[in-house]
């Protein structure tokens, strides 16, 4: 382990906590370019301009499972609007995404960071990690663990950011 | 015959000496695990806080991290690192107001054992900077490098001239003159001057490893602890080097690696093999037993990855806690109403840690 990389990520750990989501402090947004189940490539940069919802998951992530339903209420609430979710899964095949999909009815792309590069360089180490850009492709607010994405507070906060 | 069915069935002891470890190492594959850690803070006394260790997070050809969850009715969970050596770690705090704090961490991991030639130049070796290496060779709170240290290792290395010589003198020196001593709690914190200058020699992993990072150090050859937890069983028979069931909260244990150039970080466990011989049954065995004499060749250079590992840190402070510096972090720690608790008492704290394999 290079030491100094180590001293960098401690520097960029980014502030948690419930009750809502929190103001991103941390560094400069990630690149983000991975396949979806289908084979199609995502990078984050294609949606400058919409809000992104970038959620890190794995479908051994309980809590990641139970806030996945509120995610896409939160997408339908917000269709038509420039707003983007892009749900990455960490470390797993296609195959046990797309089984996991087939459980549930998203309208949002499952995307694959099959050797865990992209969560590590978001710094989602503990999951659910989830990011949320705003249309000039910063990142504005963060959250670690399960949320009601789906709450009035949280789509307000989102809503103030969709152009 | 299948070489890793061979080695499973734990027989044919006698000849483990002369088996190819390093091929066996070699062709060994990635195997995943699956880390609970749940922790229940009985008796809270006001506002409650807790750090737990998370697996090592920088991938390297050992061990990959795929993340780790949490849930809980924590009021503020953060992942931090202690910043010095990346000692990472789940933080979470509760107010008064919370009867029964509650955290349950899932972490998975891949582990493939180890067994680097530390016998000749790779290529593709880690190369350590002049900072990194006078990093490894610094003195902790607990591991001085100098007095009695020092004066210890230059007996020990008279005569050597590499760095894997020197470190194969200290191995072999912990080995012959340390001694597992079960009465130690926890792993030891491994306060390596105070067991030179009494000359009790007995202790665990943290003591008996720390012997061997702080001789080696004390003599310019880069080491360092490593933490962790066993994780399952040893599939090469060992007993002692491995957990029986899933309830590992009691399985912590540490290792050590020094650095060689042109080889990278060369894995050893001088403390394993005191374990083997005094826990393999039928135990208090001499060094000369078979078993022993077998653990004590393939603990220099190899490690099983039955274990994962936590972090390299000594030293540790916890953040948001005003309490004292901690030697390692392998244990969950917490505080409530600003006293800590035992971090060794898993049955009080509470804390519970269970571990199974998964399927490829």
């Amino acid at each position: 382990m290079k030491l100094a990389l180590v001293l960098l990520a401690a520097l960029a750990l980014p502030a948690w906590g419930q009750g809502g989501l929190k103001s991103w402090t941390g560094d400069a947004t990630p690149a983000l370019e991975l396949a979806d189940t289908e084979g199609k490539l995502h990078r984050l940069s294609d949606y400058r301009g919409s809000a992104v919802l970038v959620n890190f998951w794995a479908t051994w992530c309980a809590p990641c499972l139970e806030e996945m339903p509120s995610i896409e209420a939160l997408r339908t609430a917000l269709q038509g609007k420039p707003f983007v979710v892009l749900a990455v899964n960490v470390g797993e095949s296609a195959r046990v995404a797309r089984e996991f999909a087939g459980t549930m009815t998203l309208g949002f792309p499952l995307l694959l960071d099959r050797d865990t590069r992209t969560a590590k360089a978001w710094g989602a180490r503990v999951l659910p990690a989830s990011f949320v850009v705003g249309p000039d492709g910063r990142i504005r607010y963060a959250y670690l663990g399960a949320l009601d994405w789906a709450s009035p507070e949280v789509r307000t906060t989102i809503e103030r950011l969709v152009p | 015959m299948d070489r890793r069915a061979f080695l499973q069935t734990g027989i044919a002891f006698s000849t483990a000496a002369a088996l190819p470890w390093r091929e066996a190492f070699a062709a060994a594959e990635w195997r995943s695990y699956e880390l609970v850690t749940k922790v229940e803070l009985q008796w809270p006394e006001g506002a409650s806080r807790v750090w737990l260790p998370l697996p090592m997070t920088g991938d390297t050809a050992w061990q990959r991290s795929f993340g780790s969850s949490w849930s809980g009715n924590a009021a503020r969970a953060q992942v931090l690192s202690d910043g010095k050596y990346g000692a990472t770690m789940l933080y979470a705090e509760w107010p008064a107001s919370t009867t029964t704090p509650r955290l349950e961490v899932v972490s998975r991991v891949a582990t493939r054992d180890r067994a680097p030639d530390a016998s000749e130049p790779r290529q593709d070796a880690e190369r350590l900077s002049a900072a990194e290496r006078e990093f490894y060779t610094a003195p902790t709170d607990y591991i001085p490098t100098d007095g009695i240290v020092r004066g210890t290792a230059q007996k020990i290395v008279k005569g050597t001239r590499s760095d894997v010589d020197k470190a194969r003198a200290i191995y072999e020196w912990v080995v012959e003159n340390t001694f597992r001593d079960p009465k130690v709690r926890g792993c030891g914190w491994g306060d390596i001057k105070a067991m030179l200058e009494t000359g009790n020699l007995g202790g665990k992993c943290g003591d008996l490893n720390a012997l061997f990072v702080g001789l080696a150090r004390s003599v310019g050859v880069p080491a360092r602890d490593v933490y962790g937890l066993r994780v399952a069983p040893s599939a090469e028979g060992y007993r002692s080097l491995g957990v029986a069931t899933p309830a590992v909260t009691r399985a912590q244990h540490c290792r050590a690696e020094f650095y060689v150039a042109g080889r990278g970080w060369v894995p050893v466990d001088p403390a394993d093999v005191r374990k083997v011989a005094l826990e393999e049954p039928p135990g208090n065995l001499p060094l000369s037993h078979p078993k022993v004499d077998a653990a004590r060749k393939r603990l220099f250079g190899h490690w099983e990855m039955n274990w994962l590992a936590y972090n390299m840190g000594h030293d540790i402070s916890l953040p948001h806690s005003e309490g004292p510096k901690l030697p390692y972090l392998m244990y969950p720690n917490g505080e409530t109403g600003g006293e800590r608790l035992d971090q060794l008492d898993p049955d009080r704290f509470t804390y519970a840690l269970t571990a199974r394999a998964l399927q490829a």
